[in-house]
């Protein structure tokens, strides 16, 4: 078959498209949803809401006892880690025959691009979920940014085990041909790549050493004169109110407001990323400290508003502070229907994305795949390190929405489009509005992800909050 | 301030400014310093004392060779860049008044865009432990390197504060340049801009675009300063020293003042505008035209502020209402400022001052009779008026 004419696409198409509507073989998961596996999956996620965990508050709840995280819908039927020996594989799994058509005409490599989870009733412990996957679609050829391939959709229905369904989840990858790296300047001669040029060093001497010091064990020190405890920065020899010459230090909350900042275009130096964001923080102990603002866009930089300090090493021996959006605190009352509108806007969320977090998220959705665990194995596959999976994505936007809306909001769906992978080391910024509030109270929040990479995640989420019709009809889906 | 009206400057010189001057930074000096003899009518070799900047790299006593000069019995020198714009005036009349000297050349000149890029910044400089260099640590490791970055910070809280938006600069900018447009001397005569040529203008460190600030530049510039008596057997009309003041305020930092409660005035040229009102006996409605140190435009805005010509926050008001333009209440920078006419670290300005006091000035201002003049600003800076004899 001619692969190159429109004539041969067209028949290639057609042989992909004859799997479409075929289903696999139904999956029980091994365990019905407990309480240990959600524990772990909001330790890992830093979900909060004690309706998973706490069998008090749950009881006082709307939902009258514990309920299972949204976003865990697709962690139950996964097929867990077997190192002892092949995983159980399903002959009738609609994507093989496709995907390995698809690996012959080329578009051999793969990357998930979509899910769309639907829920229909929250879970709860002792369910038991069963799944069954059909193949929805496949998309002609296409172009995109990675390369040319096929987008192939897939609709999984999950029951319980009185055979309800209780949700669904529309998946959707990208197989795809990598293009062709550029060909290398014909006998051009191997420049030497020039060493990257670091960071310029701080310079200090014994009066301000304590400082640096601090930094480079992830304390940022403010001086403090012993006489009348009042605190200067930069440093100073002497009380400026008394000239009293003796001072110590305390360790900053690390919290603190932006003061004032520039967005840094030109000149452009080496060893920073342009637009380099650096501000002025004004530390809730009253000191102000000059910083690189990072977590954020310059869109989202805004005087006032709240930051928090992390620490980056720069040199073998130099650790400086940096400042980024502060985690916003969780709602403590729930928002009510009528509380929100149209335009409202969620805080702004800053996640550094750690090693630990990846593996911990990865394991606690159940996925063992060894690009979420493995450097070496993620290296090997063309990434270049380990990055989180969609699962952890969906999860992260659950927190998220649920730190601002409090305990008592359910979800109804959650959409979202995977762009440039979390690796280890990015900050990933969440932000997002209210797009529309429906008639029943569905509140539909749009959101983006961000990391250094641009956008790891963009996305919609229908939420219903107590005192809406839709609210009502969740919590009555999942009694008993 | 007793030396208030004592001295006068009474000789002004000046090479060309431009991207290239081809020459040497001595030769610059030499150049200008001659020229300054020629113009005051006096011979080099009556110079008994010099005043120049500490960032200049042409010693005195180089110049002094050149220049055939006998006995210095007077030299010191300002520190802080352009904020010894005025400092080195005062520091003149200050020994001229004191009998320290008699003649004192004034100079300053460099090849700031040819030979070393100001505006580059500390990038790879400043690594010795003394206390100048460690200064540079709190912002520089941060990514906080140049001056156009230093004076954004001071920006974005202004327009925070008052409500000013970056249009509110870009009219800074459209006035000098409109003045440059027709000073042959200037580096950008017959080129103005617009406002919205200068919204369209790059970012260089947000909120300032490449049109608010001012270009690196090659020249030299020298004055000759004596006292009223012998300011009479001069060539020249007298521009005479009115006051002449520096200024430092409280926790002041070099360009990088940030840690004081406020951060949207210049308090240093507040002790600066409140000495010279005092010592002169003038207020701001006896200024007739004014040269505003300009590297950077949002920093003119609190200048004016500090000054008392409007009160604080309404710079914006008083400046879109055209009074800095020729034909306003009180147009600035008629020479082109040094967005326009060259940034020889205000040096060029001062001379523009005294132009508009002799009354040849390419953009004269009717019935002058006190000039104001500033200094670097965010910077220990100074500023001084001169006035008709």
């Amino acid at each position: 078959m001619d692969s190159d004419t429109d004539a041969g696409k067209a028949a290639f198409l057609d042989d992909l498209r004859s799997h479409v509507g075929s289903t696999g073989t139904p999956r029980t998961a091994r365990d019905p949803v407990n309480l240990s596996t959600i524990r772990n999956w909001c330790d890992a996620m830093g979900e909060a809401n004690p309706y998973f965990t706490d069998e008090q508050a749950a009881a006082a709840s709307p939902h009258g006892g514990l309920v299972a995280p949204a976003a865990t819908l697709n962690v139950w039927t996964m097929a867990g880690l077997h190192l002892g020996g092949p995983a159980p594989a399903d002959p009738n799994e609609p994507r093989t025959a496709v995907y390995q058509k698809l690996n012959a005409g080329g578009f051999s490599s793969v990357v998930a691009t979509n899910t769309e989870l639907h829920f229909d009733r929250c879970l709860r412990p002792g369910d038991l979920l069963s799944d069954v996957t059909l193949l929805d679609d496949v998309s002609e050829e296409k172009a995109t940014r990675l390369g040319t391939g096929h987008f192939v959709t897939t609709k999984v229905e999950f029951t319980d085990q009185h055979d309800e369904q209780v949700g669904s989840m529309l998946f959707r990858i990208l197989k795809y041909t990598k293009p062709a790296p550029e060909p290398a300047a014909e006998e051009a001669p191997a420049a030497e790549p020039a060493p990257p040029k670091s960071k310029p060093r701080p310079r200090f001497n014994q009066d301000q050493a304590w400082f640096w010091e601090g930094l480079r064990n992830h304390e940022l020190r403010i001086q403090r004169f012993t006489d009348d405890g009042s605190l200067v920065h930069p440093p100073a020899n002497a009380n400026p109110a008394t000239q009293h010459m003796e001072y110590d230090w305390v360790v900053a909350s690390g919290r603190g407001t932006l003061y004032s900042y520039t967005v840094a275009h030109h000149p452009q130096v080496p060893s920073f990323d342009y637009p380099h964001l650096v501000g002025i923080v004004e530390l809730e102990e009253g000191v102000r400290i000059v910083s690189p603002i990072v977590g954020c866009t310059k869109e989202q930089l805004e005087i006032g508003m709240p930051l928090e300090v992390s620490f980056v090493d720069t040199h073998d021996d130099v650790t400086l502070h940096q400042f980024q959006p502060a985690t916003p605190a969780r709602a403590e009352v729930s928002l009510q229907s009528g509380d929100v509108g149209e335009g409202d806007r969620l805080p702004l969320c800053a996640l550094p994305i750690t090693p630990l977090l990846i593996v911990s998220t990865a394991i606690a959705t159940r996925d063992f795949q060894e690009v979420h665990h493995d450097k070496a194995e993620a290296e090997r596959r063309g990434s270049k390190d380990i990055f989180m999976n969609i699962l952890t994505t969906n999860g992260i936007v659950a927190r998220w929405i649920g730190d601002w809306a409090g305990n008592d909001v359910v979800f109804r769906n959650i959409k979202i489009g995977l762009g440039v992978p979390n690796y280890p080391g990015d900050i990933m910024t969440m932000s997002g509005s209210v797009a529309a509030v429906a008639d029943d109270g569905t509140v539909t929040v749009g959101f983006i992800g961000r990391n250094s990479l641009g956008a790891h995640v963009t996305g919609t989420a229908d939420v219903a909050l107590p005192g809406s019709p839709a609210h009502a009809a969740m919590i009555e889906g999942g009694a008993r | 301030m007793s030396f208030a009206s004592q001295t006068a400057i009474v000789g002004i010189g000046a090479t060309e400014f431009s991207k290239n001057s081809g020459r040497t930074p001595m030769q610059l000096a030499t150049e200008a310093s001659i020229a300054a003899c020629v113009d005051a009518g006096i011979s080099p070799a009556d110079i008994d004392g010099i005043v120049t900047f500490s960032a200049e790299k042409n010693t005195e006593i180089e110049v002094a060779r050149n220049l055939g000069v006998r006995e210095l019995t007077h030299f010191s020198q300002i520190p802080h860049g352009g904020g010894a714009a005025c400092g080195v005036i005062g520091q003149a009349a200050m020994a001229l008044y004191s009998g320290a000297a008699k003649y004192v050349l004034v100079y300053r000149a460099f090849n700031e865009r040819s030979w070393h890029r100001f505006g580059q910044g500390v990038q790879d400089t400043h690594q010795s432990p003394e206390a100048f260099d460690v200064s540079f640590s709190w912002t520089s490791p941060f990514g906080l390197l140049t001056p156009a970055q230093w004076v954004a910070m001071f920006a974005t809280r202004y327009m925070h504060e008052y409500g000013a938006t970056t249009e509110d600069f870009g009219r800074v900018a459209v006035a000098d340049r409109k003045h440059a447009a027709t000073n042959p001397a200037a580096f950008f005569y017959e080129k103005p801009i617009t406002l919205e040529d200068h919204q369209n203008s790059r970012w260089i460190s947000e909120p300032l675009r490449l049109l608010d600030c001012c270009q690196e530049s090659d020249g030299g510039q020298a004055f000759i300063l004596t006292t009223m008596d012998r300011a009479a057997d001069t060539a020249q009309p007298a521009a005479v020293i009115a006051a002449a003041a520096q200024g430092v305020s409280a926790d002041q930092h070099v360009m990088r003042s940030y840690y004081r409660e406020s951060i949207s005035g210049l308090p240093e040229m507040g002790v600066v505008a409140r000495q010279l009102w005092d010592a002169s006996g003038l207020s701001p409605a006896d200024i007739q035209t004014a040269v505003i140190y300009d590297h950077f435009t949002p920093l003119v805005l609190p200048q004016l502020e500090e000054f008392g010509f409007c009160a604080r926050g309404e710079a914006k008001d008083f400046i879109a209402e055209g009074n800095i333009e020729l034909g306003g209440g009180l147009p600035i920078n008629t020479n082109g400022g040094q967005l326009g006419e060259a940034y020889i670290h205000g040096m060029n300005g001062v001379a523009e001052a005294v132009r508009q006091v002799r009354g040849t000035s390419v953009n004269p201002v009717d019935n002058v009779e006190n000039v104001l003049v500033t200094a670097g600003s965010g910077v220990p800076t100074s500023g001084l008026i001169l006035s008709k004899a």
